[in-house]
């Protein structure tokens, strides 16, 4: 038997996670946890329904530095934010790939990076604009950089008794720009076969986020300035970039196939990041 | 024997059918689905949503591997959960295990000390509720031994391979030592003499995958024992009828004891047609004495219903000019572990694996190889789509090394209407124009005109034969009031079949069409009818409808003349109306004088038989052919392998169209479910024999985003087919040559032939990728 709680603050929240120990899940949207629950992949004892804690930070605070977003920020929400679509055109087109629009609407763009799935869509844009986590108990915050954070398939930084409260994005540099592209075996709702987020900073130097190629999702760079109108020198950038991937060959694809796209998929990111920079603001 | 089009004229002249179709306003009309309100809203109740209080719950207990010998079931910790009333094993159903099956009688009840494939439960628990059931079904401790399990063609036909099949289920019969269940042979002409003539001959051999029909609506299956001692049974089978006999007979209850109730499937697609799990539940509720109800998960529906696999290999000859000369097929078909229907599968789909050209030597040789994996059963298009692939494969590889287009092959070799495309003892000829279909496809495709690089377009034909016997029996009510109520056992599950027995006794009964009702799904008050299958229901059920409206008719013709004095022999009924010496009357007002003020209504029945031939090894002559012409114009990513269907068309060959809208709709159901089996979907087995892709997360089907840019359904209508104003079946014809046309496609865009279905974008990517290494 299964405990649900539905906390209405954050210490009775942590209260909760904490006596229920490994056993003890979050819920906000339950997109991926009460499908693991339904099909025995997961094994809950204590669910903490999140949605009615009153004094978890905000769902989203824009500031002139960056963006705060809280633990119930729905991909349905994130998808229509004039501000983050602007400062983060990577993360709004990735999660316009995550599910259907049932699904985004209840989605929470921090659960499912909890989730930490290596195939994850949001991930790899999360990466390339920095995003860190803040992460919560008993005993205190503490941060982490999303990419400290994943550790391994559905494996992270947050423990038995924790909680990722507030996930920061720092304002993109004047002149930078992402873009996301990805993989899949159709068009309509499905899993990344191959997911890759790119950033182009204000000196020509290049990010890239990578689903699905590892055991976690990736985050590589390389400084500026690359010469993208030059084939030899954005090769050898994606050389560099990519050498990390370690795909694995299952039913979506082959390890062969996954290596090969990634990097036709990179540099159309790359390609595309690029285009979509404001002349006026890059660094000459 | 006859032409086919001396048949469809001899049919209908038995129906006493009129040429002049359209005998009102309804039928030819895009009248809206009849239920289609329910089922758009979610109000329709399926099975799972019936409610039965104090019902048990049932769960399934499988084992992990593909192949096992069960050596002992330990049900101690299973009887100990909480709300568990029943765990049953084998042991615990008559000895010897009672067995059933449509075309050989080889399908346990449960796994008797045997497991043939993943996901054959070895026992089922009853509990109060479902979690209890599945609770306990996990507590079940199954002691088995994995056997080497046989779960690919070269698996099962390798000498020494394990044996699917226990020998004693076909004693005598000189297979029965190996995994091939049956064959087909059919062979005319002079293959030598034929290749002596031959220009070009292309050699290849192709593969069509293991796919499952994924019904949105899983189904299942509740058991009600009655007080006396029988059994009312909810399933949304196709085949209620063939249900019903399939329990009595196994259960040892007369038919009238055995009651189904078919509410409507949520999609079939053929793989709702034969018993699977209900002789099971009818056990468990006759055991326990009480409401046994199951309710399948997605993943289960993949265990219980697949199409056949299918391997081909052909060997095909053309004149320098493109015309086919010979065509050698051997075709295995990766069938299951129990027959189920999938012997005639590959008996039927062989036959057609000339296609519907002029080919003046054809050998074909198939086998139904059994393995160790889901039965596979009927699955729209019936064996065609697997022949299909290779054969227009093979006709667009001649095409290119002649130099000719992938119309023009086609143009110089299909069989005008009357002409003979299968030849020698069990002749078949063109029932339709079919040259008609091919050019209105070329056309709306804009065969010929220029395509930006990357672009490439291909066509292809196909042919499926219908039904080669059958009975549909109706009953038609015409109620005092002028309305009028219909029994017809044809299973609704999607195709919309009930619309058009409203549309026909609206226009032969003049009642308004929203005063037209129908029943269904119910073998104790609708009248018999053998199957909802092969795209028949328009032509048997329709035609019986239609007789049974007649009947009404004669009926109120002869009851007026009683009732007025007036002559019978001055009196004449027409479609909606009984013509009186005064003038025409309509006939609801007819009626309501003939029954006066007792009231009453007139009931009328009819019956649409078509017997087989016992020598012919479909077991008779189709009843019609379906016929489609599809073309795809596809763009290819290079360096991804993705495809981006432009426009797709299809043009099938419908007789007359009852329903514009109902035959569109099919039409493209059919051609979005061939893109299914042309691009993404595939059954995928590990060395167990479990499905690797178990469940809608990485068995893709279509969604609305992969239909094609532009989709373009027509259809041909020369009111030529035996059914009710020229009719014919068509629900199937456009998935026949999706495959084929989009490989045709595929190749003109990026100049790689790809013979392994789906074309993924992980094969297309390779493809490429080899063929530019070659260079």
């Amino acid at each position: 038997m299964t405990e649900y709680h539905r906390p209405t603050s954050r210490a009775d929240a942590l209260t909760a996670l904490a006596e229920g120990g490994a056993r003890a899940r979050p819920l906000v949207g339950g997109t991926d946890l009460l499908v693991g629950l339904r099909h025995h992949h997961d094994v809950a004892d204590v669910l903490v329904d999140l949605k009615g804690v009153t004094d978890l930070p905000e769902p989203i605070v824009v500031t002139d530095d960056g963006v705060r977003i809280g633990p119930t920020y729905t991909m349905g929400e994130l998808v229509s934010h004039p501000v983050i679509g602007e400062w983060y055109p990577a993360l709004v087109e990735a999660a316009l790939t995550v599910g259907s629009v049932a699904i985004r609407n209840r989605a929470s763009l921090v659960g499912n990076s909890c989730n930490a799935s290596p195939a994850a869509d949001t991930a790899p844009p999360l990466l390339v604009h920095g995003a860190r986590v803040t992460i919560s108990s008993q005993d205190g915050d503490r941060t982490a950089s999303l990419d400290e954070f994943f550790l391994g398939p559905r494996r992270t930084l947050c423990g038995p008794g924790e909680l990722v409260t507030r996930l920061d994005l720092p304002r993109p540099a004047p002149g930078s720009a992402s873009a996301f592209r990805r993989l899949t075996r159709r068009r309509g709702v499905d899993l990344a076969t191959v997911s890759v987020a790119a950033g182009v900073g204000p000196d020509g130097g290049l990010v890239v986020g990578m689903g699905a190629v590892g055991p976690r999702p990736l985050r590589t760079a390389v400084p500026g300035p690359v010469d993208l109108t030059d084939d030899a020198s954005l090769d050898r950038a994606l050389d560099e970039l990519l050498g990390v991937a370690t795909p694995i060959t299952d039913v979506r694809g082959s390890r062969e196939y996954r290596l090969a796209t990634l990097r036709v998929l990179t540099k159309r990111a790359v390609l595309a990041a690029a285009d979509r920079r404001d002349p006026r603001e890059m660094a000459s | 024997m006859t032409t086919a089009p001396e048949r469809a004229i001899e049919q209908r002249d038995a129906l006493g059918e009129p040429s002049d179709p359209y005998p009102q306003g309804q039928v030819g009309r895009p009248v809206l689905r009849y239920g289609g309100g329910d089922r758009t809203s979610g109000a329709q109740r399926f099975v799972a949503d019936l409610r039965f209080p104090g019902s048990l719950q049932v769960a399934l207990v499988t084992v992990p591997v593909g192949c096992a010998d069960v050596l002992g079931i330990d049900t101690t910790a299973a009887r100990a959960v909480p709300g568990v009333v029943d765990v049953v094993t084998a042991a615990d159903l008559p000895s010897p295990m009672p067995r059933f099956g449509v075309s050989h009688t080889d399908r346990p009840v449960l796994a008797d000390g045997r497991v043939n494939y993943h996901g054959e439960p070895v026992a089922a628990v009853v509990a109060k509720t479902l979690d209890a059931a599945q609770a306990a079904a996990r507590a079940v401790r199954v002691d088995h031994r994995e056997l080497p399990g046989v779960y690919t063609l070269d698996d099962a036909l390798a000498p020494g391979a394990h044996r699917v099949q226990e020998p004693s289920l076909r004693p005598g019969h000189a297979l029965a030592d190996t995994n091939v269940l049956e064959e087909a042979h059919y062979a005319w002409g002079d293959l030598e003499a034929e290749e002596a003539r031959t220009e070009v001959v292309v050699e290849e051999t192709y593969t069509f995958p293991m796919v499952t029909h994924f019904p949105i609506e899983p189904g299942g299956t509740v058991a009600v024992p009655t007080d006396s001692g029988g059994l009312d049974v909810y399933s949304p089978v196709q085949h209620p009828y063939l249900l019903q006999r399939t329990l009595a007979s196994v259960l040892g209850l007369p038919l009238n004891q055995v009651r189904v109730f078919a509410p409507d499937p949520g999609g079939g697609f053929g793989g709702k047609q034969n018993p699977k799990l209900e002789p099971l539940l009818a056990f468990l509720a006759l055991r326990t004495r009480r409401t046994c109800r199951l309710v399948l998960s997605l993943e289960e529906t993949f265990q219980s219903m697949r199409r056949a696999g299918c391997r081909i290999a052909a060997r095909t000859g053309f004149t320098a000019d493109g015309a086919l000369t010979f065509h050698h097929v051997d075709a295995d078909f990766l069938i299951g572990a129990y027959a189920d229907v999938a012997p005639r599968v590959m008996g039927k789909g062989s036959y057609v694996a000339a296609g519907p050209y002029r080919i003046p030597g054809v050998r074909i040789d198939a086998r139904a190889v059994m393995t160790n994996t889901t039965p596979s059963t009927a699955f729209r298009g019936f064996g065609s789509p697997q022949v299909s692939w290779a054969l227009e494969s093979q006709l667009d590889a001649g095409a290119r090394r002649l130099g000719l287009d992938g119309l023009e092959i086609r143009r110089r070799n299909l069989v005008a209407k009357g002409e003979a495309f299968v030849r020698g003892e069990s002749a078949a000829a063109a029932d339709g124009e079919w040259h008609q279909s091919l050019e209105k496809a070329a056309e709306l495709i804009g065969w010929g005109t220029p395509l930006p690089p990357g672009r490439g377009r291909g066509i292809a034909v196909g042919i499926k034969p219908g039904a080669t016997s059958g009975l549909s029996q109706s009953l038609v009510r015409l109620l005092a009031d002028g309305s009028a109520i219909v029994y017809a056992g044809t299973s609704d599950m999607g195709q919309g079949a009930r619309t058009l027995w409203q549309q026909i006794v609206a226009d032969e009964l003049g009642a308004p069409l929203d005063q037209v009702s129908v029943v269904s799904g119910d073998t104790g008050t609708v009248p018999f009818d053998l199957q909802t299958s092969a795209s028949r229901s328009t032509v048997f059920m329709g035609s019986a409808v239609l007789e049974a409206c007649r009947d009404v008719r004669q009926r109120v013709l002869a009851l007026y003349a009683e009732s007025t004095g007036v002559p019978p022999e001055e009196l004449e009924e027409r479609p909606g109306v009984l013509v009186t010496p005064e003038g025409e009357l309509p006939l609801p007002e007819a009626a309501r004088t003939a029954l006066g003020s007792l009231r009453g209504e007139f009931i009328g029945q009819g019956t649409r038989r078509l017997r087989g031939k016992g020598k012919h090894p479909l077991g008779g002559d189709a009843a019609f052919y379906e016929f489609n012409a599809t073309a795809i114009e596809v763009e290819v990513d290079r360096e991804t392998g993705e495809l981006l269907l432009t426009r797709h068309v299809t043009v099938s060959d419908v007789g007359t169209e009852l329903n514009p809208l109902q035959v569109v709709s099919q039409d493209e159901g059919a051609a979005i479910m061939g893109l299914g089996h042309s691009q993404m979907e595939q059954l995928l087995l590990d060395e167990h024999g479990r499905i690797r892709n178990l469940g809608a997360l990485d068995y893709r089907i279509p969604t609305f985003k992969d239909v094609p840019v532009e989709l373009v359904s027509a259809a041909v209508e020369n009111h030529d087919g035996p059914g009710p104003y020229g009719s014919k079946g068509i629900s199937e014809g456009a998935l026949l040559c999706t495959a084929g046309a989009l490989g045709a496609a595929v190749a003109d865009a990026a100049g790689v032939v790809i013979r392994d279905l789906p074309l993924t974008p992980e094969r297309v990517w390779a493809a490429i990728q080899a063929a530019e290494a070659a260079q």
